[in-house]
């Protein structure tokens, strides 16, 4: 038995959509028959873009949305049939600062869960004295929250998802909106969490934090889980292509879509480099990028894109979700 | 970690849903003043239309309506107790909601703490909110008014708490419905305003059409406002108003039962689609 085990789990929801007395039913699948098992002392990653299903997961894990079919076992403990003993064993900090109570300090939102966690009063005063120290939020303890940064209220969440020494943790981008100094220390306690044994589920549309942090990774799209195994099997698959990213503005559908009619070229995905601009990030997975590049460049330049950068680049996870879905992750 | 089990995790939740309800309270203190302010703002309203449209006669038609001529005190346990009605149906019905769309619901149910004990700890808070309306909105007009009616208080107080139990009832109710249906202020203000008018806040309950009294008769305030009346105002005792106040336990009984398990409905329903986590 592992302290995850995630058996054909799926969940659809069903909507109402359109105007006020003419509303149809709609299902939409957001999680589709997925399977997968977290041992202790491992970080499993969950990867994908926004809406590819990753938060339904995890809140099915933890006992908030009920399953449509399937089930998840959380240290032996079914979420459908026994949801109260599967929270006992998880610790979960969810996306977002509105976590907390903001007219509270840190320390007394922390009192509070370990209180609903059951804690014995004297056990849950040091644990918070020591997680209040792990996140450095010691000498801000007796603040109350919404006098907090965004990134203190981040770490607060984080903290209070170690209070019970849970065997499974679920992490629902942790990192998200965090600068890169907090980011650092949230990613090395995760490492130590590891070491110490506990079963780690960390979602992430960061394929950077995924890669570096997990020993294993499911590249999640539109509910279903496309590839599964560690992040250098994963990129291993994608290495018989070369990687060449290109960055150039005026890029049209039409161009980048003709790009595939190239023998060469495998799959082609476009982002924007940043939303307040008009820079768009192409990245080709070619056979013999080399040889081809010119042709590419010589083809973009007469369908009028103008070309700002050019680089041949290792493959990465976000390489992993183009194989597999021919769409980038920052679609 | 040690943990505590059993009885004494579910106080030592309960404990801290209170304390955090009041740390609430008195970190927002204009919510708890406006419930003392209210009921003094509701009877000046009632006397000042009273008059108006009673006139000359008007203090003579109150006394023999309701058989007391202490208009002021009649008005003001009718207003206490619908204020403390607001409370809970604002405070445990609006809470759960409240708790949505600030995000910390999710906080709540991810901890493995009965649904039930969360509900029951936000009550507790509650049963100290109206413990201080009902004191200091009654006790200060009492004192000014018929000072010495300290026995009286106390048993007003003592019919209270036990009114307080169907209320919260009523409360678990709405918190299903708002978490399934959302718009809890609109449900709140119509419900509010609903009780204020069936349960003989400001009138007797005998003035109203017949079938509008049957209305009346399942709404546990009816009994506490008319009970509390007949107590401060016309030297009853608990023990002599026994007939009522066992409508009023069963009341007890039937409201927390029944709500109870239409907010669990609720809820469980709310988990299938997604409900909880939708702001």
């Amino acid at each position: 038995m592992n302290p995850v085990d995630v058996k054909s789990l799926s969940k659809t929801f069903e909507t109402r959509e359109g105007p006020l007395l003419r509303k149809k039913k709609k299902s939409l699948i957001a999680v589709d028959n997925i399977d997968f098992s977290v041992p202790s002392g491992q970080i499993f990653g969950l990867l994908g873009p926004n809406g590819a299903g990753k938060t339904t997961t995890i809140k099915m894990l933890c006992t908030l949305i009920t399953p449509s079919s399937g089930d998840a076992y959380i240290n032996g403990n079914s979420v459908c049939k026994d949801p109260q003993k599967a929270r006992e064993n998880l610790g979960v900090m969810l996306t977002g600062e509105r976590t907390l109570y903001w007219k509270l300090t840190g320390r007394e939102n922390l009192e509070y869960f370990a209180a609903l966690y059951h804690l014995q009063p004297s056990d849950s005063k040091k644990r918070i004295n020591y997680l209040l120290e792990l996140v450095g939020l010691a000498d801000r303890e007796n603040t109350v929250v919404e006098n907090y940064s965004t990134g203190m209220r981040i770490r607060l969440s984080f903290a209070k998802a170690l209070l019970n020494e849970a065997p499974v943790l679920l992490f629902d981008e942790p990192t998200a909106s965090l600068d890169p100094q907090s980011s650092r220390l949230i990613r090395d306690i995760i490492r130590e969490l590891k070491e110490k044994g506990h079963a780690i589920i960390l979602t992430t549309h960061n394929m950077d934090e995924a890669d570096i942090l997990s020993d294993r990774v499911a590249i999640i799209d539109h509910g279903r889980i496309v590839t599964l195994g560690s992040p250098s099997e994963l990129k291993e698959k994608v290495k018989s292509s070369d990687v060449i990213e290109i960055e150039a503005r005026n890029l049209s559908d039409q161009s980048t879509n003709a790009l595939e009619s190239f023998s060469e070229v495998s799959k082609v995905a476009v982002s924007a480099v940043d939303s307040t601009d008009d820079r768009g990030l192409l990245r080709i997975h070619a056979e013999k990028g080399k040889e081809v590049l010119p042709r590419l460049l010589d083809f973009l330049v007469r369908k009028r894109v103008s070309i700002t950068k050019v680089s041949f680049i290792e493959p990465t996870l976000e390489d992993v979700f183009i194989a597999e879905t021919g769409r980038s992750l920052r679609d | 970690m040690r943990k505590v089990s059993g009885i004494r995790g579910t106080v030592r939740a309960l404990g801290a849903i209170f304390w955090k309800g009041i740390k609430h309270y008195t970190r927002y203190p204009g919510g708890f003043l406006l419930y003392l302010i209210l009921p003094f703002l509701f009877t000046l309203l009632i006397f000042g239309m009273g008059q108006f449209i009673g006139g000359g006669n008007a203090a003579l038609n109150f006394a023999a309506r309701t058989g007391t001529s202490n208009i002021l005190v009649y008005e003001i346990l009718g207003s206490a107790v619908w204020m403390t009605s607001w409370v809970v149906v604002e405070d445990v019905g609006v809470a759960l909601r409240d708790e949505q769309m600030k995000g910390t619901l999710e906080q709540n149910f991810l901890a493995p703490v009965n649904r039930f004990t969360l509900l029951v700890g936000i009550s507790l808070t509650d049963i100290a909110i109206t413990t201080c309306i009902f004191f200091i909105v009654v006790g200060v007009t009492l004192a000014f008014t018929m000072p010495g009616a300290y026995l009286g208080l106390l048993q007003a107080f003592l019919l209270l708490l036990v009114g307080l139990v169907p209320l919260f009832g009523i409360g678990f109710l709405f918190a299903g419905f708002v978490i399934k249906f959302k718009e809890p202020y609109v449900f709140t203000q119509v419900v509010n305003l609903v009780f204020g008018a069936l349960t003989g806040t400001y009138y007797p309950v005998a003035i109203l059409p017949y079938w509008v009294r049957g209305l009346s008769g399942v709404l546990p305030q009816t009994y506490v406002i008319e009970n509390m009346r007949q107590i401060v105002l016309a030297n009853q005792t608990l023990v002599s108003l026994y007939g009522s106040i066992f409508i009023l336990l069963a009341l007890a009984l039937a409201y927390p039962t029944i709500g109870y398990a239409i907010f669990k409905q609720l809820e469980k329903k709310a988990s299938v689609t997604g409900e909880l986590s939708k702001y």
